[in-house]
């Protein structure tokens, strides 16, 4: 048990040193100095051959186990000490073997200085010197001995270094035996007695990692049959545990007898060599970089994945030398020659373009290579590697090019910029910052009629006509401070003094201007006649829509008229009659009558868009019941129109003047695409978009009321429905159609956030449909001036103050306000309206007509008051509103509008709502959100 | 540098073929050597069992279309093609190699048919017979044949290929009388006969395991 733990612990505490001498056949004794006494912890089996001793015996026993009574004391002592103390030393005494004989015995010390976990020791060799000592040659012996020694341990550190050929060995095929040299012998751990005289074959693998085990035996299992090179990586394992990778490199010999054949070969340690491959093979993966090792005279080079990867081909191990030359340009240099090479030590470096076979690219290569003596054969190596260098190289000949080129590109560039500047039809000016004009082009000649020399030091300004003379000196001032471009236009005068419009470009540069222009006269006269054209088409196109208005109405309107004379003819003779109980029936004919005829003009008005334009909260079902009329009349006997509203229809924002006129427009091109006859819908519906179908629709998600107008006319053909918005697209004939009713109504679509679309069919008929942004509420009730409220009585001495040129308007307004309990003041025009304004008087309201003679208007005069008088409210009341007058869009807050002809009712319950809330925050400064 | 990994074969099987196909132009090599009284070496670095396609891909790629090809049918226990292959100047090169320097290239011309057959039927019977001898099955072979063909259309010579087909496919060096020499040794399988061949491999492998109980 003892001695097995001894052994066991011998590699532990000496490692593979320790091991050789244990197996050397030397007597070795080890001590335990730690422990009291020093006893002796392991002792060989040449100890015990020497002493007698077997291990059982001497293990644990006292280091002076061997001291006989005749033994030197002192001598003895002094090993001893060395022993304890790790001392190194010799010492000749006589000893006792185990029989009891005496022998002379050379005792060295060997320190064994502590390693890696565990303490340092003395190593005791033991020689039996008694022949020499007997004999007198003791020194010769011991000079042998201490060489043959020196020798071992030479040959240990040789084999047990990680560099050079770690052992050689000879494997005798027939005879089964494997032989090795001394360093085979430490790497194996076997005898250098073993290793000479042989071993088993299987001793072979006994060193093998497992997992290198099966690979291994089948490349030896190669040669055994007949293969003749081996050559393989593997890992063994060292008699210290420790692992190491080796490349053996063997060949099989054969013999005339073919049992004496022989496999021989060499294992060199790589374990370094692999590590630093790995790291460098990472590296070259991540660089990508490949290498290469070529033996000079091969036909093929060994490469890695990567050069093959450089390359452009597919990955192999070993690449035939043509294949890879093929690839370079035949005006470079091979990447590797195939010719001599110029000796050891020698690095080359070049550079070369390939082709590469998988993506036929040219790529720029850089080879980097060294050659190298390989030791073992002789052989010359060329070993390097190759990597892209294309981007570098490309940046590189750029470079160059650009350099090349500059003078070139310079030279021609001034040829090219001298033959613009004489043949260009664009005038050229260089001007000074003051405008002074330092050079001019020939096509100054053309464009103005001033030749180049006549153009040299005159003031541009002079040329430039007064209207865009600041203009172009604020251009030119910027360009002073350092603008880079500047882009105007201005008229110059020609040297017939007729004007023409340049457009310009200037640049400043050097101290100067220097700037190119063109003739763009002609052009914006026929802009301007353009505009001009666009805008009596516009005019043309709405008197026709009027024109196919009153056409429809005119009879109607008469019929109306007809019925209001008639009317009061009747209530004349009824009155003159005396029968007074019968008039009430004309009188409300009469205000019927008149009323449908007020509701046509209205339209009328709206449809001519001479009425303000405001967006507001609008009931689309009432505005199409309030005009549904209107329509029918406008189509004519053949069309009929129907409706098909929707209950609970959401209430929307937008211009409800301008949505009647595009219903209209869409109506009126309904009746056109049914010159037959037919039927028109329209229909309304609240629709709900939500992300997906707003995106197709192109608007955005949310909720919208949709107004769509149908016919089972002609419908459109795809090319017809695409261009069907654009401004001036008609197929009507001249005279019959502008091409701007749609884009109008599109442009009234979008601005109210809505949008209109077209579904047509060619032969079935057309539906277009407006959608319209939902909005909160709807219209309040007293904005619809038709139905006017029952009046009330006013509060006390509240004052009106009534301005307008026509009399009976003035009359019929006063008695109704006073009717109600209103003060009332009359003028006749700004100038008196004014005179009362600065009075002292009380005033609660201004009712004011907007088109007064005397120079100032309602809106004039309105504002003089609130300059006054702050806070004031102002009704207008006007025939047809002056957009100008009252400001576009919407309303102030303090104005009103009533719009003639208008009800009495109307009249009072506006005025009385006017004043009633401007009476409610107090105080009158407070009004402006009166309304 | 692990070689590419064949879905056929794992790696030791792989490495068992490739010393089978080792011990197989060692004896090749000894055979020439006798014919040629001198020195040959032969050695296969490496091996790859792949497609059709991309065995004629990788040699049109590394040879272009120039070349020379010994075939022969070998049919037993596995069956296919057998091909040595040149690049033609190779192909020349060990024609005269093998004759001798003293023809005059007129008549190597004559001979140099003759003189591929007879080196490709000394190479790839050893080669299939060394393996069959290996693997302890027998193997028949037909009449060696001349081609010159492209890359491409050499490998899909013959009756219909059958699109499973693989290829054995062999890089192997060579050194004649100190002249380098390379060429390739393509074998054409069908699956079942690549299936044979690894099964019988691996009976090979477990022969070579017991090599050094029995010693
Ligand atoms: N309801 C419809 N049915 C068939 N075609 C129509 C309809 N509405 C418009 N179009 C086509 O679109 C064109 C443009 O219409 P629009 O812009 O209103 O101009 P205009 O009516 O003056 O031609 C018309 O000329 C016509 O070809």
């Amino acid at each position: 048990m003892e001695l097995g733990t001894a052994a066991a612990r011998l590699p532990r505490l000496g490692g593979p040193v320790l091991e050789v001498f244990a197996r050397s056949g030397l007597s070795l004794l080890i001590t335990d100095p730690g422990q009291p006494g020093n006893p002796i912890t392991y002792v060989n089996a040449g100890f015990t051959e020497m002493t007698g001793f077997p291990p059982e015996e001497a293990i644990g026993r006292d280091c002076r186990l061997l001291e006989a009574p005749d033994t030197d004391p002192a001598t003895a002592a002094a090993l001893a000490a060395a022993l304890a103390e790790g001392r190194p030393g010799e010492f000749e005494l006589r000893h006792r073997r185990r029989d009891g004989r005496r022998f002379w015995d050379r005792v060295t010390v060997v320190p064994v200085p502590p390693g890696f976990n565990r303490p340092g020791f003395a190593m005791a060799i033991l020689t039996d010197i008694t022949a020499t000592w007997e004999e007198g040659a003791a020194q010769v012996a011991l000079r042998s001995r201490q060489e043959a020694l020196d020798k071992l341990q030479e040959r240990l550190r040789a084999a047990l270094s990680a560099s050079g050929v770690m052992a050689s060995w000879d494997w005798t095929i027939g005879e089964r035996r494997l032989r090795g040299d001394a360093r085979f012998a430490a790497v194996y751990g076997l005898t250098a007695e073993e290793a000479t005289s042989g071993v088993p074959t299987a001793t072979f693998f006994s060193i093998i990692h497992p997992d290198d085990q099966a690979r291994i035996r089948l490349a030896v299992g190669g040669i055994l049959r007949g293969a003749e090179v081996f050559s393989k990586e593997y890992r063994i394992r060292l008699p210290d545990g420790t692992i190491r990778w080796v490349h053996a490199r063997g060949r099989r010999h054969e013999a005339e007898d073919e049992t004496a054949s022989r496999f021989t070969g060499t294992m060199v340690d790589v374990t370094e060599q692999k590590r630093v491959e790995e790291r460098l093979r990472i590296a070259q993966t991540a660089g990508g970089v490949g290498t290469f090792e070529y033996t000079s005279g091969y036909g093929t080079v060994s490469v890695s994945e990567q050069f093959c990867q450089v390359l452009g081909l597919q990955p192999a191990q070993d690449l035939p030398l043509r294949t890879i030359n093929a690839l370079i340009h035949p005006d470079d240099p091979p990447l590797i020659d195939p010719a001599p090479p110029p000796g050891a030590g020698c690095i080359r470096q070049v550079e070369f373009r390939i082709t590469r076979p998988d993506t036929g690219e040219q790529r720029w290569l850089t080879r980097r290579g060294e050659f190298l003596r390989d030791i073992e054969t002789d052989d010359l190596r060329f070993s390097g590697v190759i990597y892209d260098i294309t981007a570098s190289k490309r940046g590189e000949e750029t470079l160059r090019r650009l350099n090349d080129e500059l003078e070139a590109r310079v030279a021609e560039r001034t040829a090219d910029r001298n033959r613009l500047w004489r043949l260009s039809a664009e005038l050229m000016l260089v001007a000074r910052f003051d405008g002074t004009i330092t050079a001019a082009n020939p096509a100054s000649a053309a464009v103005l009629g001033w030749t180049e020399i006549e153009l040299l030091g005159r003031d541009l300004f002079e040329l430039v006509h007064p209207d865009e003379a600041a203009a172009t000196r604020r251009e030119f001032a910027a360009l002073a401070d350092g603008a880079p471009l500047a882009r105007f236009d201005n008229r110059c005068r020609r040297q017939d003094g007729s004007w023409r419009w340049i457009s310009w470009s200037a640049a400043a540069g050097e101290g100067l201007i220097n700037a190119v222009g063109r003739d763009i006269t002609a052009a914006t006269e026929q802009a301007e006649a353009l505009r001009q054209a666009e805008e009596q088409l516009r005019q043309a196109q709405k008197m026709e829509a009027v024109g196919q208005l009153t056409g429809g109405i005119a009879h109607d309107f008469n019929n109306l008229l007809t019925g209001i004379i008639g009317s009061l003819q009747m209530l004349r003779t009824r009155v003159a009659q005396g029968r007074l109980s019968q008039v009430d029936r004309y009188v409300t004919a009469a205000q019927g009558a008149a009323n449908r005829a007020a509701a046509l003009t209205h339209r009328l008005l709206a449809f001519s868009r001479r009425q303000t334009l405001a967006p507001a909260p609008t009931d689309v079902n009432r505005l199409i019941i309030g005009m549904e009329e209107l329509v029918r009349r406008t189509m004519g006997p053949a069309i009929r129109v129907e409706t098909a509203l929707a209950a609970e229809l959401w209430p929307t924002l937008c211009d409800p003047n301008q949505l009647e006129n595009a219903l209209l427009n869409l109506c009126i091109n309904a009746r056109d695409a049914m010159p037959d006859g037919g039927l028109v819908t329209i229909a309304t519906a609240n629709a709900s978009l939500g992300e997906a179908e707003a995106l197709q629709q192109g608007m955005a998600a949310g909720d919208y009321v949709s107004v769509a107008v149908s016919d089972t006319g002609t419908g459109m053909s795809p090319e017809v429905m695409a261009r069907a918005f654009d401004p001036f697209f008609t197929t009507k004939p001249i005279g019959q159609g502008t091409g701007l009713g749609l884009s109008m109504i599109y442009g009234f679509a979008k601005q109210s956030g809505g949008q209109i679309r077209i579904r047509s069919e060619l032969g079935c008929g057309t539906t277009m449909s407006i959608f319209l942004p939902r909005h909160a509420t709807f219209p309040t009730e007293e904005e619809a001036p038709m139905n006017a409220e029952p009046a009330s009585r006013a509060g006390q001495g509240e004052t009106v103050l009534i301005v307008d040129d026509e009399p009976t308007v003035r009359m019929l307004v006063r008695e109704v306000l006073e009717e109600l309990g209103y003060h009332a003041v009359e003028a006749v025009d700004g100038a008196a309206a004014l005179l009362v304004l600065q009075s002292d008087i009380r005033l609660d309201l201004l009712v004011t007509d907007v088109g007064l003679p005397g120079g100032m208007n309602g809106r004039q005069i309105a504002d003089a008051g609130r300059a006054l008088r702050p806070g004031l409210q102002a009704l207008f009341i006007t025939g047809y509103a002056e957009g100008a007058a009252l400001g576009q869009g919407q309303l102030e807050p303090w104005m009103h509008i009533l719009h003639k002809p208008f009800e009495v009712e109307a009249l009072a319950s506006k005025v009385q709502q006017i004043i009633r809330q401007a009476e409610k925050p107090k105080p009158a400064a407070s009004f402006a959100r009166g309304a | 540098m692990t070689p590419r990994v064949s879905p056929l074969l794992n790696d030791l099987e792989r490495d068992a073929l490739t010393e089978l196909v080792n011990i197989g132009v060692s004896r090749a090599a000894a055979s020439l050597r006798k014919m040629v009284g001198g020195e040959v070496l032969l050695s296969v670095p490496s091996l790859e069992i792949i497609g059709h396609r991309r065995a004629a891909a990788l040699i049109q790629e590394r040879e272009g279309d120039e070349l020379v090809a010994v075939r022969q049918e070998f049919g037993g226990a596995f069956q296919g093609r057998a091909l040595l292959i040149f690049p033609r100047a190779n192909g020349m090169e060990l024609v005269r190699a093998v004759l001798g320097e003293e023809l005059t290239p007129a008549e190597a011309a004559a001979m140099e048919d003759e003189a591929l057959a007879e080196t490709g039927n000394v190479i790839l019977n050893s080669c299939l017979a060394t393996m069959a001898n290996m693997l302890e099955r027998s193997l028949t072979m037909s009449l060696p044949e001349v081609l010159r063909r492209g890359g491409l259309s050499l490998l899909q010579t013959a009756e219909p290929v059958e699109d499973e087909g693989l290829v054995l496919f062999l890089y192997i060096n060579f050194s004649v009388q100190n002249r380098s020499i390379r060429g390739y040794i393509a074998m054409v399988m069908d699956l079942s006969s690549l299936e044979t061949l690894k099964r019988l491999v691996g009976e090979f492998i477990d022969r070579v395991m017991q090599d050094d109980i029995e010693a």
